[in-house]
C-alpha cells in the first residue's frame, strides 16, 4: 500500500477509461474494427457487384469493369479478383470490357434485393430505428440473410409486396411488380394522388424529403407548379418542394370520386374546450403502434377533445369515446382532425 | 388414392398462387383500410344503439380532482408529499412489528433451537450450519423484510386502485420522455422503493418493449426496503455525529434522502444512456389510459397485495436467503491453514476495498449477501468482529445486530471505519448488483440472459467507479 497515491490511482483510472472508450465506442471502436475486418469480405463484394449490375441493367445502363471499380468503395484489386471469380462461376459474362449479368447472376441479385427490401420492411414495421437509418442497416443485413431466412422473414411480415420506400419486393420465385405512377414533378395542378414511392437514392435528397415529413401512402393534391417550385397539400399541411425533390416522389393518380379532405389539422394543436372530429392517422405511424391507436378508439369520425393539460406541457390527455387517453405530442401530431 | 392427393396438392398450390396474385393486385393498404373501416362502422353502430345515462354528475367530481392533481402548482408537491408519507409510514410503522418478529425469531426461537440441538446431542457443525447459518438468515430476512412490505404494498395498491398512480405517470411523463423512458416507469420506480423484484414485475404495465427493458434495468436504482435500514443506520452513526446532537437527526435524514434522490438521478442518466445506445431501435410507443376515480376496494386490495406481492417476493427471498446463511456460516468456520476462509477472502479483497474507500469486510459481506440486502449489516458486524477479534456477538458465522446504535458504531470504528467508509458504503448500497431474488425476477420477466447480465453487472460497475472517484477525491482533499 506504500506506492498508493490518489493522483496515480486517478491517472490510471482515466487512462483505462480512455482506452476502454477507444476500444468499444460504437462503430469506430478498435474492437469493432478488428472484428469486422476479420470477416471475409469477398461475399459482400460479389453481392454488391451483382446488385450494382442489376440496378443498372434495370435502368438500361451497361457497365464496364472501370465503372464498377469507380462506383464501389472497395480496393481495386479485391474487386478485380471478385469479378474474375464471378465470371468463373458464370454469374456474369464479360464481353470485351462490358460486364453483363447471366441468368444465375440475375437470380442471385434478385435474392439480395429481396433480402434488402424485406429487411427494410422489417425495420419499419417491427423496430424503432429512424427512417434515415433503414437503408444503411439493410445494406449490412442483406449479406447475412440466407434464402430461408428471407422466406421466414417474409411470411412473418405477411408476405409484403412493397418495402417502406414503395419499391416492390421480389417474390421467392423471382417475380417483381412494376411501380405504376407518375413523378410529382410531372403532375398537372389539381391532381389528387397517393404517394407510392420515394427514391432512397441519392441519399442527400432522400434525407431532405424525410425531413419534410412526407410519407408513402399519404394522399396529396397539387396546388401550384412553376419551374422553380411545386406546392402540394397533404394531411393538412402545405409542402413546397424543388422540382428535383418532387421528381423523386412517385404518385399514383386517384381518379374515381375521391374526397380530398381540406382544412385538416393535427390533434396536437387542439386547444382546451375545443372539439374536433378524427379524420385519420398519418401513414407515418405503422405496425403495432397504429393498431394500438385504432384499438384505443382513434378512428375516423370519432369525437375528440382535451381532457387534461399537463403541468409540464406534455403529454396531454384526450377524451375519446368517454375514456381519457394521454398521448405525447409527437404522437398527437400524427392524428389528423377537423375542428368543429 | 395417390392420384387424388396429387390433384389436391395441385389445387392447393393453385389456390396459394392465386391468393398471392390477388394480394399483389389489392395492395398493401387494403388491410389497414379494412381494419379502419370496421372500427369506424362499429363506432357508428355504437353511437346509434347504445344510450348512456347522464353521467355528468360524477364526471364533474373526477374533473375537479384531476384539475388539482395535475395542476402546475399542486401537482408535484402533492406527489412528493404522498410518496414521502407512504415511505415514512412504511419505515416507522414497520419498526414495531419488525422488533416483535426479531424478538420472537432471533431472541426466543433461536436460543430455543440451540438448546434443543444441544439436548439431542447434535454435532456442533450441523447445529451451526443449520441453526446459526440457514435458520438465522431466513429469520433475519423475514423479520426485516415482511413488515415493511406488508405495509408498503397495500398502501401502494390502494393508491393504484383509487386511480391516483396513472395521474402520477401522466404528470411525470415529460421528464421520463427526455431520458427516453415511459411515464409509467415513475410507478415501477416508486414500487421499487418497496422491493425491486416487485417493481420489476410491475413493469408489465409498460406495453412498449424498449421502455419496459429500460424500466427493468434501472429499477435497481430505487432504494428498496432491504436497503433503507442500512442507509438509516449508517447515516445515524457516522453522518449524524458530525453535528450537535439536536441537529443530527435532521442531517442523517437529509443524507438518506440525498442517497435516494441520487438513485433517481442515476435512474434518469442510465435510462438516457441505454435509450441512446444498446436499446436504440426497439419499438417505442406511448399511450396511457387515465381511468375514472373509484373508491378502492379496501379488503380485496389488502388481500391481493399481501398475497400477490408480499408473500411471493418473501418466499423467493427465503429460498435465496437459506443458502446464503449456510455460506456465511461455512466461510467463517472452514479453516484454511490458520485462518478461516472468510479471513482469507477479506484479506485478499482489502486492497481493492481500500481503493474504493471501503474495506474487505464490506466487499465480502456484499458477495455473500447477494441473496438479500437485509443481512448485509449483520454480516458486516459478524465479519468485523471475526477479523478484529473484539469481544462481541455470538461467535464465528453467527450474524448479529445490536440494539444500541452507539455500540454498533463502536464495533465499526474498531474495524477501521471512517466517515469516508460510511459515505461510500451508503453509495455502494445504492449502486450494487440487485439481490438474487431480483436477478431471478429479471430473468423471468425478460427471458433473456443478456439483459439479466446487463441489469446485474451495470450497477455494480457504476458502484465501483463512483466509490473509487469519491475515495480518491476525498483523500486528495484531506
Amino acid at each position: 500500500m506504500n506506492t498508493y497515491n490518489p493522483i496515480t490511482a486517478l491517472a490510471v483510472f482515466f487512462a483505462l477509461s480512455i482506452l476502454a472508450f477507444l476500444f468499444f465506442r460504437p462503430y469506430r471502436g478498435w474492437f469493432w474494427l478488428i472484428r469486422n475486418s476479420s470477416v471475409s469480405n469477398d461475399k459482400i463484394v460479389v453481392e454488391d457487384v451483382l446488385k450494382l449490375l442489376y440496378h443498372n441493367e434495370n435502368a438500361d445502363k451497361h457497365l464496364n469493369i472501370n465503372d464498377i471499380i469507380r462506383t464501389l468503395k472497395y480496393n481495386d484489386r479485391t474487386i478485380l479478383e471478385c469479378i474474375n471469380k464471378m465470371s468463373d462461376h458464370e454469374l456474369i459474362s464479360i464481353q470485351g470490357d462490358n460486364v453483363k449479368l447471366t441468368q444465375s447472376g440475375s437470380d442471385y441479385a434478385l435474392r439480395i434485393v429481396r433480402a434488402h427490401r424485406l429487411w427494410e420492411k422489417f425495420l419499419a414495421e417491427k423496430t424503432g430505428f429512424k427512417e434515415a437509418e433503414w437503408h444503411e442497416r439493410a445494406e449490412r443485413m442483406e449479406h447475412e440473410l440466407s434464402k430461408v431466412d428471407a422466406d421466414n422473414l417474409s411470411s412473418q411480415l405477411g408476405n409484403p409486396q412493397f418495402d417502406p420506400h414503395g419499391d416492390p419486393i421480389p417474390t421467392n420465385t423471382g417475380k417483381i411488380a412494376k411501380i405504376k405512377g407518375i413523378p410529382v414533378s410531372e403532375l398537372p395542378i389539381g391532381t389528387i394522388g397517393r404517394i407510392v414511392h420515394i427514391k432512397d437514392k441519392p441519399e442527400i435528397i432522400y434525407k431532405q424529403i424525410l425531413a419534410e415529413n412526407i410519407h408513402i401512402g399519404s394522399v396529396i393534391r397539387i396546388m401550384e407548379k412553376t419551374s422553380a417550385r411545386i406546392e402540394f397539400h397533404s394531411e393538412g399541411e402545405a409542402f413546397v418542394l424543388a422540382p428535383i425533390m418532387a421528381g423523386n416522389i412517385t404518385v399514383s393518380v386517384l381518379e374515381k370520386d375521391v374526397v380530398f379532405e381540406e382544412n385538416l389539422a393535427r390533434l396536437s394543436i387542439l386547444k382546451e374546450n375545443e372539439t374536433a372530429k378524427i379524420i385519420g392517422i398519418s401513414k407515418e405511424i405503422r405496425g403495432d403502434s397504429r393498431r394500438r391507436l385504432l384499438d384505443l378508439g382513434f378512428v375516423k369520425g370519432a369525437e375528440v377533445q382535451i381532457d387534461l393539460m399537463n403541468p409540464l406541457g406534455d403529454p396531454k390527455a384526450f377524451l375519446i369515446k368517454g375514456t381519457s387517453i394521454a398521448l405525447r405530442k409527437n404522437q398527437a401530431s400524427k392524428i389528423l382532425i377537423q375542428k368543429d | 388414392m395417390f392420384n387424388h392427393t396429387l390433384m389436391d396438392t395441385k389445387k392447393i398450390d393453385h389456390i396459394i398462387s392465386l391468393s398471392n396474385d390477388l394480394r399483389w393486385q389489392i395492395g398493401d393498404e387494403f388491410h389497414d383500410n379494412l381494419a379502419e373501416g370496421i372500427y369506424a362502422d362499429a363506432a357508428e353502430i355504437v353511437k346509434d344503439s347504445v344510450h348512456k345515462k347522464d353521467e355528468k354528475g360524477t364526471f364533474r367530481i373526477d374533473a375537479k380532482i384531476d384539475k388539482i392533481i395535475t395542476s402546475r402548482i399542486w401537482g408535484f408537491p402533492l406527489m412528493f408529499l404522498i410518496l414521502a408519507f407512504v415511505l415514512w409510514l412504511t419505515i416507522v410503522g414497520a419498526n414495531y412489528p419488525s422488533a416483535m418478529l426479531s424478538g420472537l425469531l432471533l431472541d426466543t426461537v433461536h436460543p430455543a433451537l440451540k438448546g434443543f440441538a444441544a439436548a439431542i446431542g447434535m454435532p456442533w457443525w450441523l447445529d451451526g450450519f443449520l441453526i446459526d447459518g440457514v435458520y438465522l438468515a431466513v429469520a433475519w430476512v423475514i423479520a426485516v423484510m415482511l413488515p415493511p412490505m406488508a405495509i408498503f404494498f397495500p398502501l401502494f395498491t390502494l393508491l393504484e386502485d383509487f386511480g391516483y398512480l396513472p395521474r402520477v405517470a401522466f404528470n411525470l411523463d415529460h421528464l421520463f420522455k427526455l431520458s427516453g423512458a415511459h411515464g409509467k416507469q415513475a410507478l415501477t420506480m416508486s414500487m421499487g422503493f418497496g422491493c425491486n423484484a416487485a417493481g420489476i414485475v410491475a413493469t408489465r404495465i409498460i406495453d412498449s418493449p424498449r421502455e419496459r427493458l429500460i424500466a427493468i434495468i434501472t429499477n435497481n436504482f430505487s432504494l428498496c426496503n432491504g436497503r433503507w435500514p442500512t442507509q438509516i443506520l449508517i447515516a445515524t452513526i457516522f453522518v449524524g455525529a458530525l453535528v450537535p446532537a439536536s441537529y443530527s437527526g435532521v442531517l442523517s435524514l437529509a443524507a438518506v434522502i440525498a442517497i435516494a434522490v441520487l438513485g433517481m438521478v442515476f435512474m434518469f442518466l442510465v435510462s438516457w444512456g441505454l435509450s441512446k445506445t444498446v436499446l436504440k431501435g426497439e419499438v417505442s410507443t406511448f399511450n396511457l389510459e387515465l381511468p375514472p376515480y373509484r373508491p378502492p376496494r379496501f379488503w380485496k386490495t389488502i388481500y391481493t397485495s399481501i398475497i400477490d406481492r408480499t408473500l411471493i417476493v418473501l418466499w423467493r427471498a427465503i429460498v435465496f436467503a437459506a443458502p446464503a446463511g449456510a455460506v456465511i456460516w461455512l466461510i467463517s468456520n472452514i479453516y484454511l491453514g490458520d485462518a478461516s476462509l472468510a479471513a482469507w477472502l477479506i484479506d485478499s479483497l482489502d486492497g481493492f476495498g481500500f481503493l474504493l474507500g471501503l474495506n474487505g469486510v464490506i466487499l465480502v459481506a456484499y458477495i455473500v449477501a447477494i441473496p438479500a440486502n437485509e443481512i448485509v449489516i449483520p454480516t458486516i458486524l459478524m465479519l468485523t468482529v471475526l477479523v478484529t477479534g473484539i469481544s462481541a456477538g455470538e461467535g464465528a458465522g453467527v450474524m448479529f445486530e445490536l440494539d444500541s446504535v452507539s455500540a454498533t458504531g463502536d464495533i465499526l470504528r474498531a474495524g477501521g471505519w471512517t466517515l469516508l467508509t460510511a459515505i461510500n458504503l451508503m453509495l455502494f448500497s445504492l449502486l450494487h448488483n440487485p439481490c438474487s431474488t431480483t436477478i431471478y425476477t429479471i430473468y423471468k420477466e425478460t427471458k433473456s440472459l443478456k439483459w439479466t447480465l446487463v441489469a446485474s453487472i451495470l450497477p455494480v460497475i457504476m458502484g465501483f467507479v463512483v466509490t473509487f472517484l469519491v475515495a480518491q477525491i476525498w483523500r486528495l482533499w484531506s
